[in-house]
């Protein structure tokens, strides 16, 4: 079993999972081949065997969490399909960003991936985890990246490859022929081989690749530039966008305020008017009245659980507009688009792949930490990138206390879902 | 110390990414473009391709003097302190470079520190990127792909120089530039530039005979055909794609705005 994904479409899911806070996710699409291989062996004239290549062409990025499924990990299908659109005959598979976290499926990726596998008729439907970490003073990242066929007993992992130039080594070429005094060879090669050569004396074929070279470079420039065009108006599209979300959101603070400010002007005509009514009972019943009739609201606040929160105050404010998910989710300490400030220490996952915010795994020091993942995974490896991030990550003992002591907000999970102890999603 | 953190914008963070990827035998290496702020944070908005002037394996380093010519060159040649700054609104220069370690740690070894503490005589400031990938993990079949930022230091006058480490953090950015997009599709053009600038030296070599020179245009036509099945195909692919997505969240984003309109206009 082997797979592939070209360099652009993976460099442009770490450039998706860079711009977002949170975890990022979307679809693999491309298409699962079978090649039959054949060898020879001492023991049999032929065997074939069928292998099974997974070809990942290009992906298809969620903008947010929680756009297909719920907190429960069910999958809604009209949301799959409004996301997929035509594309879902071309799903293999999906992707998952995190970061600061475990190279294992999380409970929750794991009921997602049985209910997607059902839904797209995909048996072997797979899943690429990307997961995210750094060393303490943020001067070295590393992205590792693994294929999980999780619908499989048995060798769940695959290889992923990356398919590229290779050898651009210019060392084919022949700088000298090899000595020949014969006169046949000669003049046989001199009369059959002019076939090859134009009237200038260059090989034909040289003209010939180069204009497929070139057509195909100005093609590029060409989608290129509309590319270009597409970010621009899309970048001012976002602009504005943002810009009516803070004039709303500008105009309903304005809006709650004069109304405060309204109600707040008529309590005090209310507690002036109270006094009067009690010092005479022929005091103008309209404003008696008017005072019922403004009471209830103040009322009614009052009689709301004292722990609600988020709840308006005055039924006539506009409520506020639902979150989005990704609101919820605060920005991570280590969070790519941080300051040039030192990130606190890297809490490792939970074996549910959510984030650790356990102070006890901090305090033993990340170094511990990653030998014990070491012991493991990776009991063979001879050099492993790992071990340099650890020894280079012996920095002072000050910055580990210092991450002991900020360690994280207990809202951080990666599936954005509150937290719990046991940390199982 | 001169450079407190490296903000690298993710947009040239893609570009770093394509180039090295782009090929696991060799070292490819590239100039960061950007500016340095008041609070000694160097901001990386785009990088420059470059080409190799010794395509060795193991060693990719080009001369101070090389360097800094490749920077005019670059600065004129797409007119930078004219048009960039015209088109980001900010100030432009060559801030550092980055290049590739396929199949190899990212630490910098003992030659880029070298190369590094001389690029940081000409400019104090000048950081060094490093992309190390195509890293696998055999036992658990874990892919890698890591990077690191480094200044040079020596630790006394006359030692050996040591590398220190700078932070370096990826800031979004939501849309793709005009340069980094001009960037990525330069690739193509450098590797075809390269081929061709090799096969004109060995065709000017005349004591060839034709089978010999048959076998070079083959030669030729090969590594071209592999540039483009392995880079100019996959990158009009990305090209196209990109555009349909950005079609379609143009519409999305459409459709919200008027829908933010009708609200706006209801309050």
């Amino acid at each position: 079993m082997a797979a592939s994904i070209s360099g652009y479409t993976f460099s442009s899911v770490c450039y998706h999972s860079a711009n977002s806070n949170s975890d990022h996710e979307g679809f693999l699409l491309g298409e699962v081949r079978q090649e039959e291989t054949l060898s020879i062996s001492d023991s049999q004239i032929s065997s074939s065997e069928f292998l099974h290549i997974v070809e990942v062409h290009n992906h298809e990025p969620c903008a947010q969490l929680f756009s297909f499924y719920d907190y429960a990990g069910k999958v809604n299908e009209e949301n799959l399909n409004r996301i997929l659109k035509d594309r879902r005959k071309n799903v293999i598979g999906w992707y998952r960003f995190r970061r600061n976290t475990q190279q294992q499926m999380s409970f929750r990726e794991q009921v997602i991936h049985k209910q997607l596998t059902n839904i797209l008729g995909i048996p072997d439907l797979v899943f690429l985890l990307f997961s995210f970490i750094s060393t303490a003073n943020s001067s070295t990242h590393a992205l590792e990246y693994v294929l999980f066929r999780p619908n499989r007993r048995y060798n769940q992992r695959i290889s992923l490859s990356i398919p590229n130039l290779g050898n651009t080594s210019q060392q084919e070429y022949k700088v000298s022929s090899v000595p020949n005094t014969s006169k046949n060879y000669a003049s046989v090669i001199k009369e059959h081989g002019a076939e090859f050569f134009d009237k200038d004396g260059v090989i034909k074929d040289i003209r010939a690749i180069f204009q497929v070279y070139s057509a195909l470079q100005d093609k590029v420039q060409a989608v290129c530039a509309e590319v270009d065009q597409s970010e621009r108006v899309k970048e001012k599209i976002q602009e504005e966008v943002k810009k009516l979300k803070e004039e709303i959101s500008l105009r309903k603070r304005i809006t709650a305020a004069e109304e405060r400010r309204h109600q707040e002007s008529l309590n005090t005509e209310n507690h002036s008017l109270q006094d009067d009514s009690a010092l005479s009972d022929s005091s103008s019943p309209p404003s008696l009245t008017r005072v019922l009739l403004q009471s209830p609201p103040l009322e009614v606040s009052l009689d709301w659980p004292p722990n609600s929160t988020a709840l308006p105050l005055y039924p006539a404010a506009p409520a506020p507009p639902p979150a989005p998910p990704s609101a919820i989710l605060l920005p991570r300490p280590q969070a790519v688009g941080s300051p040039g400030h030192p990130s606190p220490g890297l809490g490792l996952g939970n074996g549910d792949g959510s984030s650790s915010d356990s102070l006890n795994r901090q305090a033993i020091g990340q170094e511990d930490q990653l030998e014990e993942e070491e012991e493991e995974e990776d009991e063979d490896e001879d050099s492993s990138e790992y071990e340099n991030l650890v020894s280079e990550r012996l920095q002072s003992p000050s910055l580990t206390d210092t991450a002991v002591s900020l360690g994280r907000p207990a809202a951080l999970w990666p599936d954005g879902d509150t937290h719990s102890s046991g940390g199982s999603s | 110390m001169a450079v407190s953190a490296v903000h690298l914008e993710s947009d040239a963070f893609l570009v770093c990414m394509n180039h090295a990827l782009s090929t696991e035998k060799e070292e490819v290496m590239g100039l960061c473009i950007g500016e340095v702020d008041t609070n000694r944070i160097v901001h990386i908005h785009s990088v420059i391709i470059l080409r190799r002037s010794d395509k060795r394996k193991d060693r990719v380093e080009i001369s101070p003097e090389q360097l800094s010519a490749a920077s005019t060159e670059a600065e004129i040649s797409f007119n930078f302190t004219h048009r960039l700054a015209e088109m980001t609104g900010r100030p432009v220069r060559v801030v550092g470079w980055y290049h590739s370690h396929p199949h190899i740690t990212v630490w910098p070894s003992h030659v880029d520190v070298r190369t590094q503490a001389m690029y940081q005589m000409m400019d104090q400031g000048f950081v060094g990127l490093i992309f190390s990938c195509f890293i696998e993990d055999k036992n658990t079949k874990t892919g890698r792909v890591l990077y690191t930022c480094f200044q040079s230091v020596q630790a006394q006058k006359g030692s050996e120089y040591e590398r220190i480490e700078i932070p370096i953090h990826v800031v979004p950015h939501e849309a793709i530039g005009k340069v980094c997009l001009e960037s990525a599709v330069e690739l193509p053009r450098i590797l075809c530039q390269e081929e061709q600038d090799t096969y004109r030296r060995i065709h000017s070599l005349t004591h060839l005979d034709p089978i010999t020179k048959i076998h070079n245009g083959s030669v030729f036509t090969k590594n071209l055909c592999s540039q483009m099945s392995a880079v100019s195909g996959p990158l009009l692919q990305w090209l196209e794609d990109r555009l349909e997505q950005n079609k379609q969240s143009i519409v999305e984003l459409q459709k919200e705005k008027e829908r933010l309109i009708q609200e706006l206009a209801s309050l």
